[in-house]
């Protein structure tokens, strides 16, 4: 059973407070969407859960194991796989070779024929089998995305977090992409998905994240967090005002109105401040 | 034959010519030609292995010849400063192994030997005769000069692991011109410029298929700097063609990506520098016994530029490209010492070959960023993959146009 376990991450970078003690589990094979606005932490979370950056506070557990003090490549040995944002593929290697890269890197015993044929079926998989000996620089970018995923599928973790993958991506592959996704979540494997493309996100997790500033300020499913007003506050800004002083994180309440009283005129200081005191803490 | 095998059995045809070359050239310039491919074949040691450890492995390290002075200098000093005796000298430090001494002769530095003699010689002179003591193996020196880079290699590889780029090129730099520094300051130890001067490879001849050369004979030299080329190409061909050389290739492209794909990049880094240093220091060594002499003048950043220049002109990204580009720069380089006139101005080659030198390299660079030979090898074996493309390409447009 898959189980990735976050508690109170804290991630500072000189002055800045990042991430400000994100605490949330999977449990199985979850379909996950991570939210929030540029610059929330949403990249920064992913690097330190993959181990790329050491976190200044808090553990990580995968199944069982403490990942938070692992270097990457033993992370992504106990099981969690990522995409970057921007795509990082080996450029000047072919896109079989790109494939290789993780199913080899591991080490263990390994067959060639066997590494083939795995490559064989995701290049099928992501219609590219045509270019498997053209160098991955050669590729465009939605076919360089699609690659990014192919060396998921040769790694094989239970975890998979997903940068991004519909930026910049025409609707065709996007199909391939969601394909993928349902594809590696029906074999069992957990998949956060992190993107600003609402429709994709709304249709495809069951349960949505919403990062904002460094804090996790809803957990729960798509519908409900979509009506949570701590969710849009941080996403239209000031709009909503007190009325979003009793939305904590993980606590959703789908009774709360989608929009809080926006009060077009001059707010009376006195009345709002002490709610939004409660919010802050 | 498939186009692809081509380089291949061009490589086997050059490594056939090369290994009776000795033996089917006869013109009276022989010996200076022997001598120019045992120097070619050193310098393609060092380009290879320095493409394997920058073109392949993307750490583009300025202390390569660091390390093959590593290695010279350890045989050197090992051969120049310990003996084994079957007596006692009483004036050295000396160590019983068995009913041997190893004796440990004290540095007496560049002073006149007449005036000042070493305490063996001055042990010699009171034997007068009566005891023959015996210098170090020549192989062992050049085991351990070998082993000794590779110690080095590990220091250094784990140095720089956090180190990228510029910063690695400095850093390595840096620590090639320390040594070189150092060894040209320690007269004492290492005889500084005056050179350390070392016994021959082969110093009491060798008996080969019947056949004996004394220590002048090129043949034996020549044999054994090929040998230890084709024994590098070896491990660098087996390395590059498993996990290690896919492993350290990702690690060149973007070793943040590899390391989140599971590839240890810290274990392939001081792998990549260990490997790739125990090579040139083991040309270095083999070299530094064949020429007889070393001084710090071989560390110069110059050699280093050399190194860089004949894999560049190669191909940096295949390491047999490196080590072709390698022996035809070296014997164009000697061959193009010959002024000539042009109009009755001569131009003085032994200067402007140099120039020429410069002019291709940055030609190079600027046109053909992958070399002259490795395109041409990728022509071969990489001919087919456009060609792939285009026929995938053309049936999805037609496919696309009947729709
Ligand atoms: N290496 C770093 N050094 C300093 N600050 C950083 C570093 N990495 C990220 N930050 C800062 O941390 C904050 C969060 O960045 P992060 O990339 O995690 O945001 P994000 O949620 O992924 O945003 P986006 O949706 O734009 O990708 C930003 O303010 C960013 O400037
Ligand atoms: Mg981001």
């Amino acid at each position: 059973m898959i189980r990735l376990e976050v508690r109170d991450l804290h991630k500072r970078f000189g002055g800045l407070h990042v991430l400000k003690g994100v605490t949330f589990s999977v449990n199985g094979p979850e379909l996950i969407g991570l939210i929030g606005p540029n610059g929330a932490g949403k990249t920064t979370l992913t690097n330190v859960l993959d181990g790329a950056i050491k976190p200044n506070g808090g553990t990580v557990y995968l199944n069982g194991e403490r990942i938070d003090q692992l270097q990457p490549y033993e992370v992504a040995r106990v099981g969690l796989g990522r995409t970057f944002q921007v795509t990082r593929l080996f450029r000047r290697m072919t896109v079989l070779e790109n494939l290789y890269v993780p199913a080899l890197a591991r080490g263990g015993h390994h067959r060639a024929s066997e590494t083939r044929s795995k490559a064989t079926s995701v290049l099928e998989f992501l219609t590219m089998e045509h270019l498997r000996n053209e160098y991955a620089q050669a590729l465009s970018g939605g076919q360089q995305k699609l690659l990014e995923l192919g060396r998921l599928l040769m790694l094989d973790p239970d975890v998979v977090i997903l940068d991004e993958p519909f930026a910049g991506v025409h609707p065709r592959l996007m199909e391939i992409i969601y394909e993928y996704i349902r594809r590696v979540n029906g074999d069992g494997k957990a998949i956060i998905i992190i993107s600003h493309q609402m429709d994709s996100i709304f249709s495809l997790s069951q349960r949505l994240l919403v990062l904002d500033y460094g804090n996790l300020i809803a957990d729960g499913p798509p519908d409900e967090v979509k009506r949570d007003p701590a969710v849009i506050e941080a996403y239209l800004g000031t709009e909503a005002d007190e009325s979003s002083g009793d939305a904590s994180s993980g606590a959703v309440s789908s009774d709360n109105a989608p929009v809080g009283n926006a009060s077009s005129g001059g707010v009376p200081p006195s009345n709002a401040s002490p709610d939004e005191e409660t919010a802050a803490s | 034959m498939p186009a692809r095998h081509v380089p291949n059995a061009a490589g086997v045809l050059v490594v056939a010519f090369l290994a009776v070359f000795p033996f089917v050239y006869t013109a009276a310039d022989y010996d200076y030609i022997m001598h120019i491919c045992i120097t070619a074949f050193f310098y393609a040691i060092l380009a290879s292995s320095w493409s394997m450890l920058s073109g392949y492995a993307g750490q583009f390290s300025f202390g390569h010849m660091g390390f093959m002075g590593i290695g010279a200098y350890t045989t050197g000093l090992f051969c120049h400063y310990l003996y084994l005796s079957p007596e006692p000298t009483r004036l050295c430090i000396e160590y019983p192994i068995g009913d041997l001494y190893l004796v440990v002769v004290n540095p007496i530095g560049v002073t006149s030997t007449t005036l000042t003699q070493d305490c063996l010689r001055q042990a010699l002179a009171a034997w007068d005769g009566s005891v023959a003591v015996t210098p170090m193996p020549v192989w062992l020196g050049i085991v351990l000069g070998t082993l000794m880079g590779g110690v080095f290699g590990l220091l250094i590889g784990l140095l720089v692991l956090r180190l990228r780029a510029a910063y690695l090129a400095l850093f390595t730099l840096g620590f090639a011109e320390i040594l070189r520094a150092t060894i040209s300051a320690e007269i004492e130890i290492t005889r500084g410029q005056a050179g350390l001067e070392l016994p021959h490879l082969f110093e009491n001849g060798v008996t080969i298929l019947g056949q004996t050369y004394d220590k002048t004979d090129k043949i034996p030299s020549y044999y054994a700097m090929f040998l230890l080329l084709l024994l590098c190409l070896g491990i660098l061909t087996w390395l590059s063609r498993s996990k290690f050389g896919l492993c350290v290739r990702a690690l060149r492209e973007d070793q943040d990506a590899a390391a989140a794909l599971g590839v240890n990049i810290i274990r392939y880094k001081i792998l990549v520098f260990v490997i790739t240093t125990m090579m040139a220091a083991a040309a270095g060594a083999v070299q530094a016994h064949y020429v007889g002499i070393i001084t710090p003048n071989n560390l110069f950043l110059l050699q280093m530029s050399l190194v860089v220049a004949m894999a560049v002109i190669g191909g940096i990204e295949n390491f047999a490209a490196a080590a072709v580009g390698a022996i035809i720069i070296e014997f164009a380089l000697e061959l193009l010492r010959n002024s000539f006139e042009i109009g009755g101005v001569t131009i003085d080659m032994t200067i402007w070959r140099l120039v020429f030198f410069g002019i291709l390299l940055m030609l190079t660079l600027r046109f053909s960023r992958n070399g002259l030979i490795a395109p041409l090898i990728d022509h071969f074996t990489r001919g087919h993959v456009a060609r792939e493309t285009v026929a995938a390409r053309t049936a999805a447009d037609r496919a696309g146009a009947s729709r």
